[in-house]
Order: structure tokens, then sequence, then C-alpha cells
């Protein structure tokens, strides 16, 4: 509240300067920053917080703009409907462009952004009876206030409203739930989707926040002008869009902001030397990145947390009691005890000739810890991709609590119930110990997008619940101390511990570990085993892939076998270990090592 | 009307080899350090600058209104492209430690920036030094219009496909066959292992990048006297041989220059077609690829590792 | 917090250069604003610029204007409409300047021109040549758009002229570049075609950077089109004459303008250059005045074909000069009513002026400025034909 307070005051303060101004050059500057401040704001949602690079936001700017200056010129659309419409418009572009994110990634999507950023250039330069082309569009209305079309002083006041309220919004959105999931893509997809974030759908969630700020700046552009052509589309614009926001800090609230401001008014100054302003664009481009990584923003917390003492950590809020049960939300009645929690049935996988999984079949029971062992490249990481949905099998059945897993999403059969862990780490490291648990309570909280952008009352408390959970989790794992640290700063069995935590805030009818103990000396392998027992005690069934054979067969009621994708055999620990055929797996097939084995 | 098609088959052709050249100088990176010189297109502008420098310097001038027509005539031409092939291969290596080594590897891809970033500056050096003016590039086999079969095709056009199949041969041979070859395809499987083996990593990125940028340079001055040197001439060509590249596969070079051909050819018939067209369709035909096979016509599939 | 502060410091920076922005007012400030560094038409405003700052010279050591010096406030717009704008809105409202001369490019121009006619500052064209710029923005309305250069219209009335009547060209096409020059022409073309009738058998158009234009000109050819009309920027004008030598399709051309442009020239090549016919303002066959012009500032033009912009806005200035003298003040609109009336007659570096402006013509240059031309043996000369020569009044439709 006190935010909201202080936010509005200072767009008041800045309204009630621009109020005083009559040079209407500065007027413009200050239009032109709090436009460029919309489009940042959008791209810093796609940019800094799902870290999606996008080469094409001019092609939506043209969308809001074009579709603005269509419905008012050609159409007599009222100004303000129009402007909704553009925002609409625009967001529908934004899909379409996010379209191919579900397919392609990395530098071939920065191309495909930017392929369409060009294939826009070019439809409205070309396809001239609709969009005017070069000779653009006249006769674009502007926005009214109650008795005429906006002066140049209006416009700035509204948007200034326009910034305060973006500001706000963004905000709340990115703050919580939304926040950390787009965040977590940034950081790497399949944890991500792991923990339950729907993957695709928030990518072109981050497109259409994007594409709507920067179609209402596009359509602000076209009416305060009241003419547009397809000159202002280039490709220096999404450039220079991007820039605003990396200047000014990717990631962070205020980052926007910063870079509108600061490279607006650098525009300004430069306008009479205007080919120094591109070389300066440039060297901020470049530099910025390694000098700033994380922008003037960036630049200026670092600045503040210098000069004002940090006041000591408060002790962590009362962590609840270790009874408290962290399954608290997943839908579902938990099954009996020893009924089958999970059943594979034939499944088998390809990867050319290397066949990772072999006509196999196995059954975990609800309250068990199962191992899955086996030699190097029996199949087993394979194996718990199948399960978790990472990776399609090419053939067989997988049944999860009565319900099929083939052909779910990562984050459905994360939302069913299915927690992983990853055999070579996957932590959101830039990200808290805390928002990595928190990111496992994603899908089991109940705010959706406009409670959350809105703060609505349900957003708040299931935030809190969520908090509360995930605090109770790190009390339970003894990690309660580094709530606040960078996860990628602890040291690596903390790591591995704060994983394990994030698998468990999914609230999990059953939780693959792969390879938990790995990099662990005995003492913490030893405490890890005593960990996963009392988390079954706590109704979790585990699947364990391990090669500590201590620890396997210390803590698994039972142990399946896999050697070159074939199941070889299962059982208790102690029916396995005397198996031939697995020692035979183990120490190679030679007669003479088997006896010696068995001796 | 065959005239027509094999017209439009050789213009295909001959611009095509330009856009393989450059997609085959993206691959080459992408490949060895997984990044991309966004603004290759400022490298190929460069390069022909850096040519035509080149040329009006041996022929006794620095005026760009008046480039003499004699100027590319001899081994002047071959001068200039070795030069521009160099200066823009040191380019390379510059553009590789300010703005790729600091960020490759690390997520969030912040060398599309730097790079794009790195071009801009170019570019805005090259206007200081050259200006924003056209300038004519005199071809060194003269202006003749050769006909083939009722198709006319330039001295130059033919130059460029030429040299630009034999280079991409030899570039062939050279991955396939020599040390450097096998060395930059250890360090593309995994720069990890090929540090094990002894590889120099480094090094061999860096001489990824010395020869894209040489194939950049190259490409800038073989084709300046096609289409006229200027320095907003790169973008469009890097823009499409980006697009071939993508669609032949960026990891695999022969499919890249595949790609830079076949967009070539596919441009020149949609304009014989419907002109509007040409550059829509192009990108269209990106987006649509990019969907059915996300690596390519060519590429091999990339796993994410789990 | 930092938005807080940002916001102060933006407040507080604007307010302290506001108050510095009205000390000075004796000088009489004229703007320029065009592209001068960053595309290929940032020689016509280099060019304008110096015919600009000659012209100023030229005022101020004849003592100025009404006893006030002048001085010249240049803005680079880069070619993009908003930095155009907001440079309109700089020179205008910060500057404090009395009169414009700009922009390179017809784009820009109509982005912008509904600034000066609300802020009531005359602005003289002297490139772009789009004929929308010097309409006004409504029926009637008070309108600060002139204009001394070649324009579309005229020059499209008078190639259409001639199509019509050469009894050579029985099928006509058009072909046009996918700027906004390209298409302000393409309309212009089509506009007055069919007021003679004139039906196009084929429209082709190319990007402005396209160096192969066979596919185009192998349809041109197929719909058996024996005269070209095109509407293109220099150097595709010249890539266009290439693609033609390469299919040996050369049927008649008639080209804007922008073919007296040494990039043309150049991409051309010497002998195929002079196939193209075109009007300009001035050929190389210069008056007296345009060589002391020429003379003066050739040493620091970029090349010679653009020497018009420079006499343009050299012109722009003078006349400007000379209706703030009849009105006695710098005021806008006053200045605009006195530039619709002019007195007497200047001698120009274009021609001699004779009351060039009114409520109605905005354009200094007129149908009968423009010469025919061509290139020959790399000058540009007068052209002339049996066609230009049986070429009457009423065959100028517009």
């Amino acid at each position: 509240m006190k935010h909201v307070l202080l936010t509005l005051a200072a767009g008041l303060a800045v309204a009630a300067a621009a109020a005083g101004i009559s040079n209407e050059f500065y007027l413009r500057v200050l239009f032109n920053i709090g436009v460029y401040y919309l489009c940042a704001a959008g791209m810093n949602v796609l940019l800094g917080y799902a870290g999606q690079k996008s080469l094409g936001q001019a092609g939506l700017f043209a969308a809001g703009a074009y579709a603005a200056a269509i419905l008012t010129a050609r159409y007599g659309v009222d100004p303000w409907l129009s402007l909704v419409a553009a925002m609409v418009i625009a967001g529908l572009c934004g899909i379409l462009i996010a379209l191919p994110s579900l397919k392609v990634k990395g530098p071939s999507l920065a191309m495909v952004t930017l392929a369409f950023g060009v294939v826009v250039e070019k439809v409205v330069s070309e396809f001239t009876d609709i969009f005017g082309g070069a000779m653009g569009i006249y006769a674009i209305q502007p926005l009214y206030g109650p008795a005429q079309p906006f002066t140049m002083t209006h416009w700035v006041w509204f948007v200034i409203a326009l910034g305060v309220v973006t500001h706000l919004l963004m905000r709340n959105l990115l703050t919580g739930r939304f926040g950390r999931a787009f965040l977590s893509l940034q950081a790497d997809e399949i944890a991500a989707g792991s923990v339950g974030v729907q993957v695709y759908g928030y990518k072109v969630l981050a497109f259409v926040v994007a594409a709507v700020t920067c179609g209402l700046a596009g359509a602000l552009i076209a009416q305060q002008n009241q003419y547009f052509n397809s000159d202002f589309i280039t490709f220096h614009l999404s450039i220079f869009i991007m820039l605003v926001v990396l200047f000014g800090g990717a990631g962070s609230l205020y980052g926007p902001l910063l870079g509108s401001v600061v490279l607006v008014c650098l525009g300004a100054l430069l306008a009479r030397w205007s080919w120094i302003e591109h070389f300066v664009n440039g060297a901020l481009l470049l530099f910025a990145l390694y000098v700033m990584p994380r922008g003037l923003a960036g630049v200026l917390s670092d600045l503040r947390s210098r000069f004002t003492t940090k006041p000591a950590v408060a002790p962590a809020a009362q962590a609840p009691s270790g009874l408290t049960p962290f399954t608290v939300r997943r839908g579902g009645d938990a099954l009996a005890p020893d009924s089958a929690l999970l059943t594979v049935t034939g499944v088998s996988k390809a990867y050319g000739g290397v066949k990772p999984a072999r006509d196999v079949s196995f059954t975990l029971k609800t309250g068990h810890i199962h191992a899955l062992i086996g030699p190097n490249g029996a199949g087993k990481t394979t194996m718990i991709n199948m399960l978790s949905g990472i990776v399609p099998p090419d053939a067989g059945a997988i049944s999860f609590r009565g319900e099929t897993m083939i052909g779910r999403g990562v984050d459905d059969i994360c939302e069913r119930g299915l927690g992983r862990t990853f055999q070579n780490l996957r932590l959101f490291k830039d990200l808290s110990v805390l928002d990595n648990v928190l990111l496992g309570q994603h899908r089991r909280m109940g705010n959706g997008f406009f409670s959350s952008l809105l703060a609505l009352p349900r957003a708040r408390r299931e935030e809190a619940k969520a908090l509360a959970h995930g605090r109770a989790v790190l009390a339970f794992l003894g990690l309660d101390a580094y709530a606040d640290a960078p996860a990628g700063s602890l040291a690596y069995g903390l790591q591995r511990r704060v994983e394990l935590a994030r698998a468990l805030a999914t609230e999990p009818w059953l939780l693959l570990l792969d390879e938990p103990a790995a990099g662990l000396n005995p003492r913490e392998t030893a405490e890890l085993g005593e960990l996963l027992k009392r988390i079954r005690d706590r109704g979790v069934t585990i699947l364990l892939v391990e090669h500590h054979m201590d620890l396997v067969m210390a803590i698994s009621d039972h142990v399946i076998v896999l050697d070159y994708g074939e199941k070889i055999a299962e059982g208790s620990p102690a029916q396995v270990q005397a198996d031939p055929r697995v020692m035979a797996a183990y120490l190679g097939t030679d007669e003479e090592a088997m006896d010696h084995a068995v001796a | 009307m065959s005239a027509t098609y094999l017209q439009a088959l050789l213009s295909g052709l001959s611009v095509g080899g330009i856009y393989a050249l450059i997609a085959l100088s993206f691959s080459i990176t992408f490949t060895t350090t997984k990044t991309l010189n966004f603004s290759q297109g400022e490298f190929v502008s460069f390069g022909a600058f850096v040519g035509l420098s080149v040329l009006l310097l041996l022929s006794g001038t620095f005026d760009f209104n008046a480039v003499p027509a004699d100027a590319s005539a001899g081994l002047k031409f071959p001068a200039a492209v070795v030069t521009a092939g160099v200066l823009v291969g040191v380019v390379g290596i510059f553009i590789f430690l300010l703005a790729v080594r600091p960020f490759a590897g690390k997520p969030g891809m912040s060398w599309v920036m730097s790079t794009i970033g790195f071009g801009i500056i170019l570019q805005s050096l090259g206007l200081v030094v050259w200006g924003p003016a056209v300038v004519n590039v005199p071809a060194p086999f003269g202006e003749g219009v050769i006909r083939i079969f009722g198709a006319g095709v330039r001295s130059q056009e033919l130059v460029v496909l030429v040299s630009a199949i034999v280079i991409m041969l030899v570039f062939d041979q050279i991955m396939r066959r020599s040390l450097l070859g096998k060395a930059m395809r250890a360090v593309a499987f995994s720069p990890q292992v090929a540090s094990l083996m002894g590889i120099n990593v480094t090094l061999v990125m860096v001489g990824a990048f010395v020869m894209s940028g040489v194939l950049a340079g190259f490409a800038g001055v073989m084709v300046a006297p096609i289409s006229t040197a200027s320095l907003f001439m790169g973008l469009g060509f890097s823009l499409k041989a980006f697009a071939g590249a993508i669609i032949g596969g960026l990891n695999n070079p022969r499919g890249c220059i595949f790609g830079g051909f076949m967009l070539g050819v596919i441009e020149s018939f949609v304009g014989l077609w419907h002109s509007e067209w040409r550059e829509i369709s192009v990108f269209v035909l990106i987006i649509l690829v990019l969907a059915v096979r996300p690596d390519g016509l060519f590429g091999a599939r990339t796993v994410d590792k789990v | 917090m930092h938005k807080r502060n940002m916001f102060k410091m933006a407040a507080a920076a604007a307010v302290l250069t506001l108050t510095a922005g009205t000390a000075f007012a004796q000088e009489i400030k004229i703007g320029f604003n065009g592209d001068i560094s960053a595309s290929p038409s940032a020689q016509s405003g280099q060019a304008g610029v110096l015919g600009l700052q000659a012209a100023i010279d030229d005022l101020n050591a004849a003592g100025g204007l009404l006893g006030r010096r002048l001085s010249l406030v240049v803005r680079d717009d880069l070619s993009q409409p908003p930095r155009s704008i907001q440079n309109m809105s700089d020179l205008i409202d910060n500057e404090r300047v009395s009169m414009i001369i700009g922009p390179t490019n017809s784009g820009n121009a109509l982005a912008w021109r509904h600034i000066p006619n609300q802020k009531r500052i005359p602005v003289i064209g002297f490139s772009g040549s789009a004929t929308d710029i010097t309409k006004p923005m409504a029926a009637g309305a008070d309108n600060y758009m002139f204009r001394v250069s070649m324009v579309d219209r005229p020059q499209v009335a008078a190639l259409m002229a001639y199509v019509k009547r050469n009894p050579a060209s029985k099928v006509v096409g058009f072909m046009f570049e996918t700027t906004g020059y390209g298409q302000g022409g393409l309309r212009d073309m089509q506009e007055i075609a069919a007021m003679h009738g004139i039906q196009p058998a084929a429209t082709e158009r190319f990007a402005v950077n396209d160096t192969d234009m066979t596919s185009q000109l192998n349809k041109l050819k197929a719909a058996g089109v024996d005269t070209l009309v095109v509407w293109a920027q220099g150097a595709p004008l010249g890539h266009l004459l290439r693609s033609m030598e390469k299919i040996n399709y050369f049927p008649r051309l008639l080209t804007s303008w922008a073919a007296d442009n040494k990039s043309f020239y150049d991409a051309a090549g010497p002998q195929l250059a002079e196939r193209a016919i075109f009007l300009r303002t001035v050929t190389d066959e210069r008056s007296a005045r345009q060589q002391q012009l020429f003379d003066r500032v050739s040493p620091r033009l970029a090349s010679t074909s653009s020497f018009p912009f420079a006499a343009h806005a050299y012109d722009g200035m003078m006349l400007y000069a000379a209706a703030v003298r009849q009105a006695g003040t710098i005021d806008g609109p006053k200045v605009r009513e006195a530039l619709e009336s002019l007195q007497g007659r200047y001698d120009g570096i274009m021609k001699a002026y004779e009351r060039p402006f009114s409520r109605t013509e905005r354009e200094g240059l007129l149908a009968s400025d423009f010469r025919w031309t061509h290139w020959k043996d790399g000058r540009l000369v007068n052209y002339g034909d049996d066609v230009v020569r049986s070429l009457r009044q009423e065959d100028f439709r517009m």
C-alpha cells in the first residue's frame, strides 16, 4: 500500500511539473519517455523475466499503431475504443509471434522474431491499399477529453497515468507467482516444467504482455501524431526497445523506467549530432552488458546496498513445527498403503541403435522406497525422464494412480503428484532458496493471471499460504538458514538438498530422485538415508536412482535392476544382491568373476 | 518463355551464392561456439568498403565519387579481396573477444545483443570514414553481358557463383580432412572433451570467428560490383543468409549452403509470379520450416541432455 | 525509490533548460531538419545545408534581415520519422526558429507537417518531391508548407504527356520502388494516366536494395510493353537498366528525376545511363548564377549531382528573406501572407521568381521550369526530340 501511494505521488508530481511546462519540446520528450517506458515495461517481462529474446518488437508496435490508425481514420471508430482494440490486436499478434517459440529456442527463436518484424515491415510498406505504405495514413483521430482533443499536456498526463498503472500492475504480477514462473523459464525450462510451470503457456503469456504494451505504445504514437507511415517500423526500433530494457536493467521493475528516461533524454540531447547517438547506442548495447549486466537499476541497487547497512536478518518467521504435513493442497486421496501407485508396462525407448529401455515393466507401491539400479548406461535416467514426461516412450504404458501418463506434459504430470530431482542439479541458481521452493508450490497455488495482476485478496492469500508451506519444507530439511541465499551460491550438498526441497514443495505422491547422494560424503549420505525414510513416513513414495549401494541396500524396500535397457531383476535388496544376473551385469559375464563375487 | 525461367534460375543462383557464403559463415561460428554474429551484415558492408578503399588506393586516388573504370583491373581486385578478407577476419577476433567470449555459454544469450551492439559501432565508424553514399564498384572482368541460351548474366555474377562454390568445396574438405577441421568438429561436439584432448579451445573459437569474418569480407567485396557498395547493403544479404542457414540447418554447413542457394532461387521465382510477395515469402518460409523441423531441413536434431 | 528520484531529476532538468532556452532573441534563427548522415539521401541533405548556409552568409554580409543577424540551426533526422518529428518540435518550441528548410525524405514531411501548421512557422521544402507535402491540412486552411524543388505531380504530368504524344508508345508499363518515394510516384502516375485514358499493361515493383529485376522485366516484356515509366531512386534505377541489358529488353524509358543522381550513373554505367529520359530543375548547362553558386559550394559537395538541392535551399532562403522584408516582421502568419503575395521580382539561382506563391500555389518551381534531361558523355544535358518539341500546354494534365 505504501508503494502504491508513493508511486501515485511520484506520478502526480511529474504530472504537476508537466502542467507547468509550456515548451512543447519538453512535453514531447516526456511523452516519448512515457511511450518507451510502456514498450520496455512489457518487454522486460519477456526479456528480463522470461528470458526470451525478441528482435521483432517493432512488428507489435506496428500492430497497435496500425490498428488505431485504420480503425479511427478509415472506419471512424471512437479513438478510445480504438486504443483498446489496438491492445487486443497487438496481443493477438503476440500469440502469433509466440507460437514458433513452442518449437524453437535460442538463436533460431531470435531469428523467427526478427523475421516476424521484417515481415510486418514489408507488409505495411508493400500492401499500400490497406496500410498506406510509406505515404502513410492521415487523419488518425486523437484521444479526446470531455471538451476537446488532447493537447500535448494532456498526452503527457495520459502517458504518466498509463505508466503509473503499468508499473503497479507489473509489480503485482512480477513479485509473486507469475514473476517466479517467468524467471524459472529463463533459468531452466526443463526444471520449470518439472515443478509444474506450464512452460509454453507462460512463454505465450510473456509474449502477449510484451505485445500489449508495445501495441499500446504504437497506438499512442499514431494517435498523438495523427499520422503514421511504414518508415516508423524499422529494425532499429526493435533494437532500441531492447536496449532500453537492457540498459535500464532487465529483470528489474525500475529498469525500464531508468532506461527510457536516460536513453530518450540522451537522444534529445544528441539530436544535433545524431550519428553520435547511433554510435553511443551501439556502445551502450555492447558495454552495458558486461560493465553492468543488470543495467542501471543493478548499479543503483548495488550503490544503495553499499551505503546502507543491511538490517540484521530477522529470525525466520516461527517455522511451523516439524509435524505440519507438507502435503497440504494436492487433490485426491492417498491410496491405501502397499497398493500400486505407479505401473510401468512394456515400456521401450530407442535413440537410433541405443536402446535405453526394452520392454520394461514394474510396479511402485504406495509408501515404499524403491530403488532403480544398474551399471552406467543401463537406462535409469531415461526411465526417470519417461516417468516424469520429459521423454516420451516409444511403446508401452505408464499408469500413475490409475491414470495414464503417456502423452501428458511434464507440468501436468507434476500437478498429478509426481515430483523429481535431477542427476546434474537443475536448480534456478540465481533465485533464492526460498523462491526455488516457492516455485515448487507453483501448481498448488490457485491465483490466476488477473487476480495476480490486480493483487486481489485471493492472490495475497495464496502467496501467504505458499510462503508458510515453503518455510515448513525448508525447516523440515534444515534449510531455513539459507532461505534468502541464491541457490547457486550454496555448497554442493546443500544444493542437492534444495532441489529435494523444491521437489517436496510440489506436494508429490511419488518422488523420483536421480542420484541424490552423488557428490555427498559418507556422513551426508547417511543423513540423506534417514531423511528419505522420514519423507517416506510422511506418505511420499520414493523411487531412487543411486550408485551408492550402501544407501540403496539400507533404505530400499524394493530394488529394480536395469542393464542395457532391460529389467534383469527385482525384489528385496537381499534377493537382488543374490541374483547372479545382477552380479554379471555389474562385474561382467566372466564366470570367474561371478564365482568370485558369489564367494 | 524457357529463357525467362533460365534467367530466373541464373539470377537466383548468383545471389544465392552470396547468401550461401554468408550462411556458411554463420554455420562456422555456430557449430564451434554455439553463438552467431548478429551483425554479420555490417561485416559484409565493412568488407566491401575495405575492398573498395584498396581498389582506390591501388588506382592512386581516394575519391569515392570518382571510382576509375579500371579500378578493378588486373591484380587489384584480388588484392582487394584478400585485404578485405584479412581485415574483416581481424575484426572477427575483436568481436569474439569483446562481444562473444564474455557471454558465450552463459544463460541469457547476451551475445545476441552484444554482437548487435558491436555491429552498430562498426557501422557508425564506417559512416564516419566512408559516409553514407552508395558507391559503384567496377567489376574485374568488365560489365559485359554473357548470354546463355537467351538468358543474360554478368561476368561478376558468374565469378561470384564459381568462387562461392569453390570456397565451399575447399571448406568442406578442410572440415572433413584437415587437423584444423577435426579440431573444430571436436570443439563443436564438446569444448570440455576437446580441451582434455589437448586442443586449444579458445584458439579454435577465435579461428572460427576469423573464418567467419573472412567469408563475410570476401562476400562483401565480391558482391559489391553487382549490388554497388553501401554501408547498408549488408543487412539485407545477411538476413536472407541467416534465413537460408536456419532453413538448411544451422549446425550443418552443407545444409546452410543449400539453404542459401535455395533461398536465392525461390526469391527469384516468386518475383516472376508476384514481386510484392518476394521477401515476405522468404520469411514466411522460415517460420513454416521451423514449425515443422525446428533444426532446419538438414540440421541434426539437438537433444536437451537432462 | 529510484523512480521518484528519476522523475524529480527529469523535472528539474526540464525546468532548468526551459529557462535557458528563452534567453536570447536577437538573432533570427533558421532551422534545417533533414538527414545529413544516415542514409544515401544524406547527400541531398548535406547539399541543402551548404546552399542554406551560403544564402545566410550572403544575407548576413548584406547586413542581415531587419537589422538582425541570421543563424542556422541544423538537426539531423537520420531519415527516421520519430526523430524528424522530435527535431521539428526541438526547432520550433525549443530553438524558436522562424523558418525551417527540410526535410530530405517526403515521408518525414508528411509525418510532421501538422506541427508547423499548428505552430504557424513557414517551412520551405528543398528536396522531398511528394505531391502531398504542400497540400493544406484541411480544405481552405492556412498552409505553412512551401516548396522550391522538384514536384512529383508535374513531373509525372510531363512524362505522361510524352507517352500520350509519342506515336511509338503503344503499350505502357509502370514500375516503382516500394518506398514512400516510389509509391507516391505510382499514385500520381496512375491518376494522370487515367486522365489521359492510358491503361498500363502491367505494373511491377521492386525493393530499393534489389539488384536484379529481370523477373519483373520479363513479365513486362511478355506483356509487350514498349514504353516504361519508372518511379524509383537513383541506384535501383541503375540496376533496372543493368537488368534490362541482361535480358536485352530496352523499352522507351521515362523515369523519376532521381536518375540525375550520380548513384544512378555509376550503377548503370556510362552507356546504359544515357537511355533514361527524365526532368530536372538544373542541367549541367548552367546559367551564370548557377555556375557562381556551384563554384562556391562544389568543393564541399559530396557529389556534384546533388547541386540542385543546394540551389533550391538557397532560393528558398532568399524567398523567405524577401517575404520577411515585405512583412517587416518574422511573425509566422504575416510572413506566410507575404510569401503568398510576394511583390517585385527576385533573380534567383533557378530562375527569376515573380510572385512565386499564392494562397493555393505552393510550388516555387513549376512544370515550365523543369528541363527534359538525359545523360550524355557523363554530363546531364538538355534532352530534345520530336515528341518533346511537339508537347503543348494542354498535354500537361494534373
